[in-house]
């Protein structure tokens, strides 16, 4: 609702995501990768793009109200924070749905891409993302009760700092220890195992949807009481009042 | 017992950062207001108004002292507490909203469903041309009637006014002091309001507290308030030039050059005495004004006492 009259909204949700797919895909046709290698790193894409949406729309909770200089208005109401987060989360789910659509039409137009997933097994591999996406958002709100306004660059930063230990382009296994690790332990590493195991990619762990359940639900438990206990301490040091205004 | 719509007990609000010194904004504050009151908190700028009010109304949570709201704890049942007050600090709400997604949204906050509510705030706060506008492109004084709009959405029983007409011109000003009135009229509720236009706090309120470095330092109506002064009235008197102190009367002063206010229980008794004596040293007097002690000289004395 916060956002809907923004410009900017439609241009993180459109503009970005198609920058982002034409470049990397004609980059893997310069390189004459084959059908699935092109496939490999187009969910890579796909998923960069989707991830970044849905979680900058549940950061927005505190970044929004943070710059409108209205975050007070949105503590003192009896409305609990996991619920101003969801709210946020299903808008970021329906941008980032459209967005999701968009791109894997245009990957099928533009590159031959193949959406070769069982219609239950896409619809996990999708709430996988939505999932890890709102653990992405609620973090950055926790960096932002933590560290005030100095923690915003990390709404646009996280994802791709995660992003890369996660194996976007390329499988967690080439990743040097402790980083192969710290991969394998960033759900959306698993949901992207799980996808190219339909494109002949085997997954470094036999589940990898399992563990990317678990390690969402795990985070999600966490991050939720983490957030509350930031809330309390930004409203007991008096940073909530700076952030707003 | 009747219960009160604010109990505040010997709060203390240390802002704390990373590795730094806190900053103390509250020393020991303990006030009460009782249901129906309007209550006005004055002071200068950092004297700690708007942290008193955050603390009271839950944003922040004081270093301590204990809060009661309405008769719950402020602390433990948040959320009660919550439901049952609202506030507005400065103009700015979500820059994008329109006026009735803005009050639609906080109203989702409330759990309020039903759009009549928010229709009867467009129109007591004389909204409706704006109804599709941008909270940006609104004025300054539409901002305020929508911030104040909002700080009614959930019916409250007690709201906080942070300054609510600070910055805005004088008819501005007005019309708004006149909305807060009609408002409070109607729903029979407790306001506590910060500000430091002395005449504003004189017109709306019915007690004040004077607080200043965190403490409060006096508080009653602004009739028991001004019997702190030394007078009840004051005689104001401009001189053809500049003249210098000592003046040779035996009435309490404060001389600025041009012009002297003596501090008297009655001006129209006491002012024709204090002419006599000056014009008897021979100093020229251009004009001559008398008036009843403000809220205003009653904060000046007291924050000179202590």
């Amino acid at each position: 609702m916060v956002t809907k009259n923004e410009f900017y909204a439609i241009f993180e949700m459109l503009f970005w995501p198609l920058v982002t797919l034409v470049s990397v895909g004609l980059l893997g046709e310069f390189l004459y990768l084959g059908k699935n290698e092109v496939a490999f790193i187009i969910i890579g894409v796909i998923a960069l793009s989707v991830v970044h949406i849905v979680q900058i729309d549940v950061t927005y909770v505190m970044l929004l109200d943070m710059w409108s200089m209205s975050l007070k208005y949105l503590i003192v109401s009896p409305v609990p924070f996991y619920r101003m987060v969801v709210g946020a989360w299903l808008f970021g789910v329906v941008r980032g749905t459209v967005s999701l659509t968009l791109l894997i039409l245009l990957s099928s137009a533009l590159f031959n891409f193949s959406f070769e997933l069982p219609l239950a097994a896409a619809i996990v591999f999708t709430l996988g993302l939505f999932a890890s996406s709102i653990l992405i958002g609620i973090f950055n709100c926790v960096l932002i009760l933590i560290f005030g306004r100095r923690a915003e660059i990390f709404a646009w930063t996280l994802t791709a700092v995660i992003l890369i230990f996660c194996g976007i382009y390329y499988p967690v296994t080439i990743l040097p220890e402790p980083f192969r690790t710290f991969g394998l332990l960033i759900p959306i590493t698993h949901f992207l195992e799980y996808f190219r195991s339909f494109y002949g990619f085997s997954p470094t762990l036999q589940n990898p949807l399992v563990f990317g359940i678990l390690e969402t639900v795990i985070y999600l438990l966490l991050l939720l009481i983490v957030a509350e206990l930031s809330m309390r301490r930004a409203r007991k040091t008096g940073l909530v009042l700076k952030l707003s205004g | 017992m009747r219960v009160k719509a604010v109990e505040c007990r010997d709060v203390w609000m240390v802002y704390r950062n990373f590795m730094e010194k806190g900053v103390t904004a509250l020393r020991g504050v303990s006030l009460d207001v009782e249901n129906g009151e309007i209550f006005g908190i004055l002071g200068p700028n950092g004297a700690g108004k708007t942290t008193l009010i955050s603390v009271l109304s839950t944003i922040l949570v004081p270093s301590k002292g204990e809060v009661r709201i309405l008769g719950i704890d402020a602390f433990k049942n948040t959320n009660k507490v919550r439901e049952r007050l609202n506030i507005t600090s400065g103009v700015r709400l979500p820059w994008g909203m329109k006026v009735y997604e803005c009050l639609r949204f906080y109203a989702l906050c409330y759990g309020i469903t039903d759009k009549n509510v928010i229709e009867k705030l467009i129109a007591d706060f004389e909204l409706e041309r704006y109804r599709n506008t941008r909270f940006d492109d609104l004025s300054a004084g539409n901002k305020q009637k929508l911030n104040l709009a909002r700080a009614f959405i959930n019916d409250p029983e007690v709201v906080f006014l942070d300054e609510p007409t600070a910055n805005l011109d004088p008819d501005i000003a007005r019309k708004i002091r006149e909305m807060i009135l009609q408002t409070i009229k109607e729903k029979h509720i407790t306001v506590i309001l910060t500000t430091h236009n002395m005449r504003e706090a004189e017109m709306l309120c019915d007690r004040v507290a004077f607080i200043k470095d965190g403490k409060i330092i006096a508080e009653g109506t602004s009739e028991e308030l001004k019997r702190f002064t030394k007078a009840n009235e004051k005689v104001i008197v401009g001189f053809k030039k500049p003249v210098s102190s000592p003046l040779p009367t035996t009435y309490p002063y404060e001389l600025d050059e041009n012009s002297a206010i003596f501090y008297v229980d009655d001006a129209e008794s006491f002012a024709p005495k204090i002419l006599m004596e000056l014009s008897k040293a021979g100093i020229e007097i251009e004009y001559t004004k008398m008036e009843e002690i403000t809220l205003e000289d009653v904060f000046i004395e007291l924050s000179e006492s202590n």
